[in-house]
């Protein structure tokens, strides 16, 4: 039995000390496959963080473990996990480029579009965190949607609500954020 | 979570289903009463809806994709990252057409002037998707532009011919070729007269309305997208760039749905209220309507009624509050308040003396261009046609809609029935917060925060409903619309299907005219039902006035009540107009009171209601007054039948002696004169001549039945006098056998 596949039973034991112990496991092998992907072996195809997460999934856990209560525990590790690597690396672009490693992002309705991706990952992390401690619900979604790249359906699922009330959080915590970031610019 | 974020959840949620921003901004008066922090809270998200929806379009993929080592512009499934790339110029063949030179740059692409190989050698315009722009919702977008435009066919159009994907992935367009001035600049270097410049706005409103018509609304008229070529001499403007066209109905492609988010796209000067306001979602054709009496402005005075570079300098929030609040100065104010030098040069390019200039726009191009800019868009002309009809009637001399009188408006703000939508969701809401202010402390509790997440969910859907209403009132309006368009192209029967089953719309004076228009037809036909069905809608959309048309309109109602044996509904409906006229000193709307609420007998209480507007149009036609005899022959016609009624035979005969005296050849009221005449040969025993008489008028009657109903005008009798005719006669013939 894989490590995974422990810590996941501990957690449905109710061993808090296991869910914490679960994402540096789901977020190395997130990193390793990112890597992978980067090291040129297949250029130029997309690499959705959704498709990392599935692969990442499939790898650790044994097939005859993947229960329901497991899935769920291990996405929401692995949608976290995601966070921290998308933003490990927009601030390692940045530095490289010689930036100071601050989320400075354009929130001006009017061109959006002329910020780098790399902006917006900062940006939205940064202000997930005041938002984390105002409002979880939102926070939560934003993390499965915008990090762990998850549809709306897989989060309806996820957390056992309607996708239509996954929509609905969805559009808030949007809203909501966005606020947040023009606020702090 | 607080009981604060709750609450601010679910009314974002409401406030977000409401489209019209009216009922949105009624919604968050109610909802918020008095609590400032929340309102400004909920309208600053409702605010960033757009942007944000843009901010999170992309999901951070393309981090995670690999950099590429050069750009992979001809690699067949690559797609250049954002920041590097080779200009597409650099590529001069794109699949057939080569690219000769840049022309021009528009909202999200970059036009060339191309030339096309195979199958045949011509010169068209290309235009590919900017570098460093091509998200989903732009490609989206693209996708939308290109079906839509190839439904499009008009001669004011640029037509769509070929779309492809460039080796690098980006999607871009051919359009015809148009080898045009600038209307502005054409109209200027030319000197064209206003009149000249009226022709060729009513041009482009026609295309604007064909592409309405597709489905598609432009959403950037200016003059830059609108060129002038010369065909034959003759000036020939045709719309290009349906860069941002939007599908009103239906969904092209599925992502047609997030393509709303141009949240500036648009040009300041150009752009409607609503299309400054919040989301692009809430935009219309009725946006178009707005630009297009942006450019009749700007065609008429040389300016915009707002400039743009002021707009732009003025920041965001200004530009909106101008937008959404400001009003515009009059164009002849405009001309009025510049110095004279400029003035004199102004007046040049229009090739016309500065005060003729200026009285030239005083009154109707005044009213038709303010009607376009409207700030509330039921307030502008519904369609672009209606626009077109209204300044080709200027040029005609006849009396435009847009002055006919204001106070028609007056109530029309927010209907009674919205109203009551209003409260209807302001009270859930005001439910919502109390039920939340009782358990404050049960949202200590995780579980019970679950439960009050599953009630005010509950509350939502009411709240949403409501929502659905008002979006089925705006389908509406939709069938509205494209019944209106039906009916200026003769198709009598499919406007009539559309509209047949909906409830009476808001007043609005292109509605009224459209379920007149339908009411005659049925009349014209004999089918009554369906007339008096239509012809009850335009009664109750007409705001009664002292106004000539509204009069006749219950006129062509009244008689169809007692053809269809609706005695009770008879009885009520001329209460009403009684009591609605019962202060007027207007003779017409007095008369014609008269002769609508006397068709049947009436009892004591009517007449004397009757009185002070039988004295009115009695006093009208005093000797030394000087009436048209054909309106004074009706009048006395009337008078007569109020004489009649009152038992006052002597008068009577007085009245229909003179009316037959000023009787100048109309066939309707002779016969009604007639028919009165034997009812009285009747009353006074003269049987013998009473019946010669009726038989006579019923032989007149029938001939006109069988020969069929025209619509009619004043002078030669409308089909409901004929109506009105035959309901008296069978009233005469039942006397005589009674007696």
């Amino acid at each position: 039995m894989s490590d995974v596949t422990l810590l996941l039973e501990a957690i449905v034991r109710g061993e808090n000390q296991a869910s914490e112990e679960l994402l540096p496991l789901v977020y190395d092998e997130l990193r390793h496959l990112a890597a992978a992907r980067m090291a040129g072996e297949a250029a130029g195809q997309t690499l959705q963080p959704t498709a990392l997460v599935h692969e990442a999934w499939i790898r650790l856990v044994k097939e005859n473990d993947r229960t329901w209560r497991n899935r769920t525990h291990f996405f929401r590790a692995a949608a976290l996990a995601m966070r921290r690597i998308l933003v490990d690396r927009a601030r390692h672009k940045l530095s490289l480029k010689g930036g100071s490693g601050l989320a400075k992002v354009s929130i001006d309705d009017v061109d959006i579009a002329a910020t780098t991706m790399d902006d917006r990952i900062l940006a939205v992390d940064q202000s997930l965190e005041q938002l984390e401690k105002e409002d979880p619900e939102s926070a939560r979604i934003i993390t499965l949607k915008f990090f762990g790249g998850l549809t709306n359906k897989e989060v309806a699922k996820l957390l056992g609500i309607t996708e239509r009330s996954v929509e609905r959080q969805w559009a808030y915590a949007k809203v909501s954020l966005f606020e947040k970031m023009q606020e702090e610019t | 979570m607080t009981e604060q974020k709750q609450i601010e959840k679910a009314l974002f949620e409401a406030a977000r289903d409401l489209e019209d921003p009216s009922a949105r901004t009624a919604f968050l008066d109610q909802v918020c009463n008095g609590n400032v922090a929340l309102r400004s809270r909920l309208e600053k998200l409702l605010a960033v809806q757009a942007p944000a929806e843009k901010f999170f379009s992309v999901s951070p993929v393309s981090t995670v994709l690999p950099e590429p080592v050069s750009p992979p512009l001809a690699s067949p499934s690559g797609r250049p990252s954002e920041s590097v790339g080779v200009p597409e110029a650099a590529q001069p063949v794109i699949g057939p057409y080569k690219l000769l030179e840049r022309l021009g740059e528009g909202g999200c692409g970059v036009v060339y002037l191309a030339e096309q190989q195979k199958p045949i050698r011509r010169r068209v315009a290309l235009k590919i998707i900017r570098l460093g722009m091509d998200t989903e919702n732009v490609i989206a977008r693209f996708d939308a532009e290109r079906q839509a435009l190839a439904l499009m066919d008009h001669p004011n159009i640029a037509h769509a011919l070929d779309a492809g994907t460039t080796d690098s992935g980006r999607p871009y367009f051919v359009m015809e070729l148009v080898q045009g001035v600038k209307i502005t600049d054409y109209c200027n270097q030319n000197h064209l007269s206003t009149c000249q410049r009226l022709d060729l706005f009513i041009q482009i409103c026609h295309a604007i309305q064909h592409a309405h018509q597709k489905g598609v609304i432009h959403r950037d008229i200016k003059p830059s997208n609108i060129l002038v070529t010369t065909h034959d001499g003759q000036p020939v403007p045709k719309v290009i760039d349906f860069g941002i066209a939007k599908a009103t109905e239906g969904r092209l492609t599925d992502n047609t749905l997030y393509t709303p988010q141009a949240h500036f796209i648009g040009t300041p000067a150009y752009m409607s209220p609503e299309q400054a306001q919040i989301s692009g979602l809430d935009v219309d054709t009725r946006s178009d309507i707005y630009s297009l009496g942006v450019l009749l402005y700007e065609l008429l005075t040389g300016q915009t009624p707002f400039d743009s570079k002021k707009l732009i300098a003025s920041g965001l929030d200004e530009l909106r509050r101008t937008l959404l609040e400001r009003e515009p100065q009059l164009p002849s104010t405009l001309l009025t308040s510049l110095g004279n030098t400029e003035l004199t040069s102004v007046a040049a390019r229009y090739h016309a003396e500065p005060p003729l200039l200026i009285s030239s726009l005083r009154g109707d191009l005044d009213c038709i261009v303010m009607k376009a800019l409207e700030k509330d868009r039921r307030r502008r002309y519904e369609t672009a046609n209606g626009l077109a009809m209204d300044v080709q009637r200027h040029l005609n001399n006849e009396p435009v809609i847009a002055r006919q009188p204001s106070n028609i408006y007056r109530f029309q703000k927010l209907v009674r029935r919205n109203k009551v939508t209003f409260v209807a969701v302001a009270a859930v809401a005001l439910a919502l917060f109390a039920g939340l202010g009782l358990s404050t402390w049960l949202f200590l509790q995780e579980r019970e925060a679950r439960q009050r997440a599953v009630d005010a969910e509950q509350q939502q859907i009411h709240l949403r409903e409501e929502a659905d209403r008002l979006r089925h009132d705006a389908e509406n309006r939709q069938k509205l619309t494209q019944a209106t368009v039906l009916l200026s192209r003769d198709k009598m029967e499919e406007a009539d299907q559309l509209v047949a089953d909906i409830p009476a719309p808001e007043p609005n004076l292109e509605y009224a005219d459209l379920f007149r228009q339908l009411g005659d037809w049925h009349g014209t036909h004999a089918r009554w039902k369906p007339a008096a069905d239509r012809l009850a809608i335009l009664v109750r959309i007409n705001q009664p006035d002292d106004w000539d048309i509204t009069t006749l309109d219950d006129l062509r109602y009244g008689p169809l009540l007692i053809e269809l044996g609706d005695l009770k509904g008879y009885e009520q409906f001329r209460k009403s107009v009684i009591a609605h006229y019962q202060n007027t000193t207007n003779p017409l709307p007095a008369e014609r009171v008269i002769k609508l609420s006397l068709l049947a007998p009436a009892d004591s209480q009517v007449l004397t209601a009757l009185q002070p507007l039988a004295e009115i149009a009695s006093n009208s036609l005093a000797i030394g007054t000087n009436v048209d005899p054909s309106l004074a022959a009706w009048r006395s016609f009337s008078l007569a039948l109020f004489a009649y009624r009152c038992g006052d035979y002597a008068g009577a005969k007085h009245w229909y002696t003179r009316s037959i005296a000023l009787s100048v050849g109309n066939p309707s009221r002779a016969v009604n004169l007639q028919i009165l005449q034997a009812m009285m040969y009747n009353r006074l025993g003269k049987k013998e001549i009473a019946a010669a008489e009726l038989a006579s008028a019923r032989n007149t009657i029938s001939t006109q039945f069988n020969h069929g109903l025209e619509v009619g005008a004043g002078g030669e009798g409308f089909w409901f006098d004929w109506v009105f005719a035959r309901t008296l006669l069978d009233e005469a013939i039942t006397d005589m056998h009674r007696d």
